[in-house]
């Protein structure tokens, strides 16, 4: 605690000389808060102070207390979620445990992490007017406030559109776009980034960036993917773990130090590449900004660590499960699949990637038979699929949906397991016995009369993904299995997919639009853009592959730009990096 | 795309003059012509509201094929519902029209008279009218148009409000229906309704609900945070983006469905004070 | 005890937050899709819709009135986006059904925190046999009567084939689904790991 105390200082030393002109807009002093239905307080005595104008970064893993700061901010404690509030928290000088919701709606706007939850509208000028609605304003007022807030984010030619046809990116600018009638002084992101692609969420970032310099706002963005913020320059990072803040710096001393890993932060691929390389950071200039970055030091030292590495053979590829060739589809007259072909082994560890829209959830709903291919064949284990029936494919393959939500039926955790086995009629001796292989290989044998209910999101997503194996299908579909997890359950999903993987020669595919999993997870990508598959090759052949990132709309991985600019071959550059981190986690994990 | 297609309601406003009325306008017409349908049996006045009805589906320039279909079906359900009327009461004309002309005869019981076919005609094209000015009705009004029309007649606007936000997510819960579905077909569930047992089938749907409640309830908590982020609830008034505001053409419709109110309240005034022996005029009585 | 009987005005009404003119909305919309897509085939161009189940759930999330609004409205949806007209007769009957069968926390079911005991069946079971014949035994039929016909019979035939076809769905599906959903929300305190 004492080191923190330091920390908080030295960031004040920093700010005092903006002090003098900007003023506290957000102060916390001493504020705990404990939520009605816990027993423990989610907020530990935070003290702390936003000025008007800043750019934050409140960063944490998921339970740490970021998302109830942020709620304490914008209203909604004690408005919405009941609970004990000790201390004060004075937003734009309003004591917020005696003020309405209303009245601190006027000077904070919040854009959710829920891109279609917060779109009430039946189109995106009436959600943009949906708070001038609120405020009875007249139309005539109404027309040109939602025409100037739309052409600040750009949506002003989709102003009749309905929510149907927008993307997730664009949804969230229309929320943005909903609160900046002028008044609310400070702008809240909660986890703007997680319900979006690679590319969608630089956009966002960008925007929000501009937004902040054009509208003199004060801006705080409540986020765990600390790589892709800081995409553009935060003024202030505020790390926060168990209900405190951890620390309260620039993003420089921040990636400095080794926090990051310690609270479960994913950290910068560069940075870790470049810890990688042995380098320690003395200087902690622009670690933020890789483009800005002075590598002359860093040089020498990550090119040996590359000329050293010896690239791992790569194992051959097992008995052919799946063949698609020629494979097209159209809904009505738009293509969606237009001449796709790929192999699939036994033992693959595949991500298909693409930007939403691109065919690859198209993709896996042919797999499973739901949409069967217009031209083209699929052959399964050398059987023709189109004499299959759906229920025969879904025993070799297997689809586990993103939101484990929309599978779970039943309360206890082994009735979910036998739930597929009872319905395609098994008989109980092999029922028992499938139920029993199932859980054990899922871990969660001695959980399996636990209520559905009381589980985590990574174990009900364990337990969809054993309710799927217990078909013992070959191969398994999983639909962005990791979307809106931190780090730490990122990790705990991801492993225990590896085991599966590599424990039981599960072929899985991922449909990810997470660059990082791709490199962490997987072997192969199949990438798709515009309904076509251009790429099916290697991992690092295809992130390093500059032509084939910008034709699918993808982020360019920091580790690219960093392999260009010390000189070294991106492709080799990536395999090293994914091998030694590979060659890490099984060290770890023994 | 396809979701605006496959909603009988419109969500993208249309471009015809019923179409380019205010919300406010389009509810209160309708309000108007539906209770003057609903008190009156007298063609004098029913079939004019046909006439317009025809007349104001034909202008809206409906899918053709739908509703043409529609208007099939519904006509062939009243043929037969007439049909069953008149096999449990032959003479029903008699104590509605007032007169018994004898048209055809098959035996003592069923006879075919003159004033059970003209209460018959009268019946229908009721129901017709009222049947057309309600699919013109849906589809020239969109869902927020109808929550500010509804707001404009008194209605509090929190019941305004759970119209525009259900059409919201219909096709979200629509989706998820879907996918659930798929999903459990997947794991094995047959949906052949050949292939099962209506058991079976009573079965099925209790694995496909369960999920499909938790998945649509899951919303409900954020949705009304982002309402109260935006200081929904806050006044007693408020006022639709999508309701713009009277245009000359609003102001003659307006000029209508005020004589319209005064024709129902001429009628329902008549039918207190003035009761006709019998219900139904027929010209030859 | 007292308490709570004081408190049954208000259970009725339910409170009027944003939740609830929110779940409202959400019963409302999941409603008129299970009307238009949810139904269970018996014969050739028979279904049983489903529909229904969603009323006791609002009800247990936000009472009765809520409920009956979501019947009520629901079916309004179902009609405007299945496009075979209005049948505001139908939409208030379902509106009276709803409200009996969403008397369910009013006899202490409460699904939300997992209780559901056969005591509170027997008091669905109730509730649903008198609500589908208020509901559409005598408000439906009045309205009918009302509005279009002079005759009550066919009213009557069609009443009670909706009353029987709502009440199986109501009480076949509707009693596992309010279990499971119920034994979902319950609250197990001392987990243990087995071997």
């Amino acid at each position: 605690m004492k080191t923190e105390g330091m920390k908080i200082s030295a960031y004040a030393l920093q700010g005092g000389i903006r002090g003098t002109m900007k003023k506290p807009i957000i102060v916390f002093q001493d504020f705990t808060f404990r939520y009605k239905t816990q027993k423990e307080a989610t907020l530990h005595h935070i003290d702390l102070t936003l000025y008007e104008g800043e750019k934050v970064l409140i960063l944490g893993p998921s339970g740490c207390g970021k998302s109830t700061l942020a709620n304490c901010i914008n209203g909604l404690i004690p408005f919405s979620f009941k609970g004990e509030i000790q201390g004060s928290l004075k937003v734009a000088g309003i004591e917020t445990k005696n003020a309405s919701i209303f009245e601190i709606s006027k000077h904070v706007g919040t854009v959710q992490q829920d891109t279609d939850a917060q779109f009430v509208g039946l189109s995106v000028g009436e959600d943009i007017a949906f708070a001038l609605e609120n405020r009875s304003v007249p139309r005539k007022e109404m027309l040109p406030k939602v025409e100037r807030t739309a052409k600040i984010v750009g949506m002003e030619d989709y102003l009749g559109q309905p929510p149907f046809q927008l993307s997730g990116g664009q949804k969230q600018k229309v929320a943005l776009a909903g609160i900046l009638h002028d008044e609310e002084e400070v702008l809240l992101f909660d986890e703007p980034l997680a319900a979006l692609d690679p590319a969608m969420g630089m956009t966002a970032v960008d925007l929000i960036d501009r937004i902040h310099r054009d509208q003199k706002k004060t801006v705080l963005i409540i986020e765990h993917r600390l790589e892709d913020v800081l995409y553009r320059h935060v003024d202030r990072v505020i790390l926060m773990d168990q209900g405190r803040i951890q620390l309260d710096s620039t993003p420089d001393e921040l990636l400095s130090t080794g926090l990051l890993k310690e609270h479960g932060i994913r950290e910068p691929l560069y940075i870790s590449a470049l810890k990688n390389a042995g380098i320690k950071f003395t200087e902690t200039t622009h670690l933020d900004n890789l483009e800005e970055l002075d590598f002359e030091a860093y040089k020498q030292p990550i090119l040996d660590e590359l000329k050293a590495s010896k690239p791992v053979e790569v194992p051959e590829p097992g008995e052919l499960l799946l063949k698609v060739e020629h494979v097209d589809f159209a809904y009505e007259k738009r293509k969606v699949l237009d001449d796709v072909s790929f192999e699939v082994h036994r033992g693959e560890r595949i991500a298909i990637i693409g930007k939403n829209g691109a065919g690859k959830s198209t993709m896996a709903k042919m797999l499973c038979g739901i949409i069967r291919p217009q031209k083209g064949t699929i052959t399964m284990k050398g059987q023709n699929y189109l004499e299959l029936s759906i229920r025969e494919i879904g025993r070799l393959i297997g689809y586990v949906m993103q939101n484990p939500n929309q599978m779970l039926v039943k309360d206890m955790i082994i009735d979910e397991v036998r739930l597929a086995l009872d319905l395609n009629k098994f008989d109980e001796a092999l029922v028992k016995e499938r139920v029993e292989e199932t859980l054990k290989m899922c871990g969660l044998y001695s959980m399996r009369n636990w209520p559905v209910s009381a589980l985590s999101y990574g174990q009900r997503k364990r337990v969809t993904i054993a309710s799927i194996l217990a078909l013992k299908p070959d191969i398994i579909i999983l639909d962005e299995p990791t979307a809106g997890q931190d780090y730490y359950h990122y990790t705990e999903i991801m492993n225990f997919l590896e085991n599966l993987n590599q424990e039981f020669q599960i072929t899985i595919l991922f449909i990810t639009h997470d660059m990082h999993l791709a490199i962490e997870y997987t072997d192969r990508a199949i990438v798709f853009a515009d309904s076509r598959c251009i790429a099916d090759d290697y991992v690092f052949r295809v992130l390093s592959n500059t032509q084939i990132i910008e034709e699918a709309n993808l982020k360019q991985t920091s580790l690219v730009t960093l392999a260009k600019r010390v000189g070294a071959d991106p492709e080799s550059f990536i395999r090293h990096f994914i091998e030694r981190e590979r060659e890490e986690r099984a060290n770890g994990s023994k | 795309m396809d979701l605006n297609k496959r909603l009988f309601i419109n969500i993208i406003p249309g471009n015809t003059f019923l179409d380019k009325l205010s919300g406010t306008t389009k509810v209160r017409l309708f309000i108007a012509l539906v209770i003057l349908l609903v008190v009156t049996w007298d063609v004098r006045i029913i079939w004019p509201a046909l006439v317009v009805a025809i007349i104001g589906l034909v202008s809206i320039k409906p899918n053709k094929k739908l509703v043409l279909g529609l208007i099939g079906f519904v006509t062939l359900m009243n043929l037969f519902n007439l049909f069953l009327v008149w096999v449990v009461m032959p003479d029903s004309g008699a104590d509605i029209v007032g007169a018994s002309t004898v048209l055809f005869r098959f035996s003592e019981r069923y006879v075919v008279t003159a004033e059970t076919l003209w209460y018959f005609m009268v019946r229908f094209t009721k129901f017709m009218a009222t049947f057309m000015i309600s699919i013109t009705f849906i589809q020239s009004i969109t869902p927020s148009e109808m929550a500010a029309g509804l707001y404009s007649v008194k209605i509090p606007y929190k019941v305004a409000t759970m119209v525009s936000i259900a059409f919201r997510y219909i096709p979200e819960i629509s989706r998820d229906f879907g996918d659930i579905k798929i999903s459990m077909q997947a794991r094995g569930m047959e949906l052949d309704p050949k292939k099962t047992s209506l058991f079976e089938r009573l079965k099925q749907n209790v694995v496909i609900l369960v999920p499909l409640i938790i998945v649509s309830f899951d919303r409900v908590g954020n949705i009304a945070n982002a309402m109260d982020l935006r200081g929904y609830g806050r006044g007693k008034t408020r006022t639709y983006y999508s309701e713009h505001e009277e245009t000359p053409n609003d102001r003659k419709m307006k000029v209508v469905y005020l004589l319209l109110y005064v024709a129902v309240i001429a009628v329902i005034i008549g039918r207190i004070f003035f009761p006709g022996e019998f219900e139904i005029w027929a010209p030859w009585i | 005890m007292s308490k709570e009987k004081k408190n049954i005005g208000k259970m009725l009404l339910g409170t009027w937050d944003t939740k609830t003119v929110v779940g409202v909305a959400i019963g409302a919309a999941l409603f008129a899709v299970l009307m238009n897509y949810g139904g269970i085939r018996v014969f050739t161009n028979t279904s049983l819709t489903t529909a229904m189940i969603v009323v006791p759930i609002v009800a247990g999330l936000f009472g009765p009135l809520p409920a009956a609004l979501v019947a009520g409205l629901g079916n309004v949806l179902a009609d405007l986006i299945g496009g075979w007209g209005f049948w505001f007769d139908w939409s208030i009957g379902n509106f009276f059904m709803g409200l009996f069968i969403g008397l369910l926390p009013v006899y202490g079911a409460k699904i939300e925190d997992g209780i559901f005991q056969v005591k509170h069946m027997i008091g669905y079971v109730i509730s649903v046999l008198v609500g589908n014949l208020v509901g559409f035994g005598l408000v439906t039929p009045l309205l009918t009567f009302l509005f279009y016909s002079h005759e009550l019979t066919i009213t009557w035939a069609q009443a009670f084939s909706a009353i029987v076809s709502n009440g199986i769905v109501e009480i076949v599906i509707g009693i596992p689904v309010l279990l499971l959903l119920a034994k979902r929300n319950a609250k197990k305190n001392n987990l243990s790991t087995e071997d």
